[in-house]
């Protein structure tokens, strides 16, 4: 046992060696041929390589046999594990890297490698361009350069498919209709608006500053008291009800950021203007978005809705047709932010492909 | 050791690459939808093209003021 070990010692130094032997005559090789020859004799890399191809050869065998070598004295540390735990060791750095590749997949996070490769690349033709002054080198270099940056420039912070939010969405909506279902529930939800959020409030009212959706046992358009909506309570008793977070509140929240605004600072007419450019061009949550009042309605037209599957019949959700999708609850809470009034939705359309979905908002006193 | 290229070249490369890259942002600045597996930062795209048209105006100003 002992013999084998001092024998697999003596090996590896002699490998070791060997390959610090070839790799200064490799080195020599390529003083001689290039650098003394581009120093002295003022040739180019082109031509020292064309001169000297024996020894570009020689070295480049040299060199082979160098790298050859450090993968056999790999080879041969590894074969002192026993071959079990080996086999073992190689299959569970098989999981692990699937396993990688499949969460970075489902993440759907855009390798930067293409990007880093080209730039590399893009690099090393370049400063080869300069060494042989050659201008087609430039030019690959350059666009690859270029490509290089790009890729890693553009590439996008995040991607998520959009069935993923309707999956996600889903779920609370089926909860929603269990719970209005249960307690028989047939009002129409009423969005009511928080108090601004510079608005200094006490304490115990600080509740107040959440949008709240109210969800009435009849039909009335009575709200809450305001201790009630103060306390965060999810059971209203007078009048009875329930009071539930929009599913659109946190996109409100969003439209303000990228608006670097505050909808209670702006009007009707800036929210007509504002709204469809972060809808369509900002978050790309549809194609086309047009809001425009009517006669004491507020109509609103979404064409090609990321939530549009969630109307679909085979869904069969109820509280979506009446509390809005995320998209069109949002644009509910907007509203009722700007106005200070409370909204409803009156009606809702859906296009038999789903591809168009109007809403009509109305706005009433509270 | 000299950089082989002269700045009528690159001037011309930048011009090259400033209308691939306002042609392609303009095309899919009007897509809401992605392609495919294919995902890019408009934005970002559209702001690289900008800056590559405007650094070919810049080549062209210098070739104009001080024209070698």
């Amino acid at each position: 046992m002992l013999d084998q070990k001092r024998w697999r010692l003596g090996t590896a130094k002699a490998i070791r060696l060997l390959q610090l032997l070839f790799l200064s005559i490799a080195l020599w090789f390529i003083y001689w041929s290039h650098i003394y020859e581009m120093t002295y004799w003022n040739k180019t890399l082109l031509e020292t390589f064309q001169s000297n191809f024996p020894n570009v050869l020689v070295y480049s065998i040299l060199i082979i046999a160098v790298i050859s070598l450090e993968f056999q004295s790999k080879r041969r540390r590894r074969i002192s594990m026993a071959p079990s735990s080996v086999k073992t060791l190689e299959t569970l750095q098989k999981e692990n890297e699937q396993l990688k590749y499949e969460l970075q997949r489902s993440k759907k996070l855009p390798s930067n490698k293409i990007g880093i490769a080209l730039l590399i690349i893009g690099a090393l033709l370049l400063f080869a361009s300069v060494i042989t002054s050659s201008t087609i080198l430039a030019f690959i270099g350059l666009g690859l350069t270029f490509w290089g940056a790009l890729f890693l420039f553009a590439r996008p912070t995040k991607f998520v498919r959009s069935q993923i939010l309707d999956a996600t969405a889903i779920s609370s909506y089926i909860t929603l209709d269990r719970i209005m279902d249960d307690l028989n529930y047939k009002g129409k939800p009423i969005y009511i608006p928080p108090y601004p959020k510079e608005t200094y409030l006490p304490e115990h009212l600080r509740g107040l500053k959440e949008m709240v959706v109210f969800i009435s046992a009849k039909d009335y358009t009575k709200i809450p008291a305001i201790e009630e909506m103060a306390k965060k309570q999810f059971l209203v008793k007078n009048p009875k009800g329930i009071c539930i977070t929009p599913p659109g509140s946190a996109l409100v929240s969003l439209f303000e950021k990228e608006l670097r605004s505050d909808f209670t600072k702006i009007d009707l007419d800036g929210l007509y203007n504002s709204l469809p450019t972060v809808i369509m061009n900002n978050l790309e949550l549809a194609s086309n978005f047009e809001i425009e009042t009517e006669k004491e309605l507020i109509h609103v037209k979404i064409t090609d809705s990321v939530y549009k599957d969630l109307y679909s019949k085979e869904q069969k959700l109820k509280s979506v047709h009446s509390i809005g999708c995320p998209l069109t609850s949002a644009v509910a809470c907007a509203l009722a932010i700007i106005t200070g009034k409370l909204v409803t939705i009156t009606k809702s359309n859906i296009s038999p492909d789903l591809k168009t979905v109007e809403v009509w908002y109305q706005t009433v006193e509270g | 050791m000299q950089f082989p290229l002269s700045m009528s070249d690159i001037s011309l490369w930048i011009a090259v690459m400033a209308i691939i890259l306002l042609v392609t942002s303009e095309l899919i600045y009007s897509h809401s939808e992605n392609f495919g597996d294919f995902a890019i930062d408009k934005t970002r795209l559209r702001l690289a093209a900008l800056i590559f048209g405007a650094s070919f105006m810049v080549t062209v100003l210098l070739r104009v003021i001080a024209p070698s």
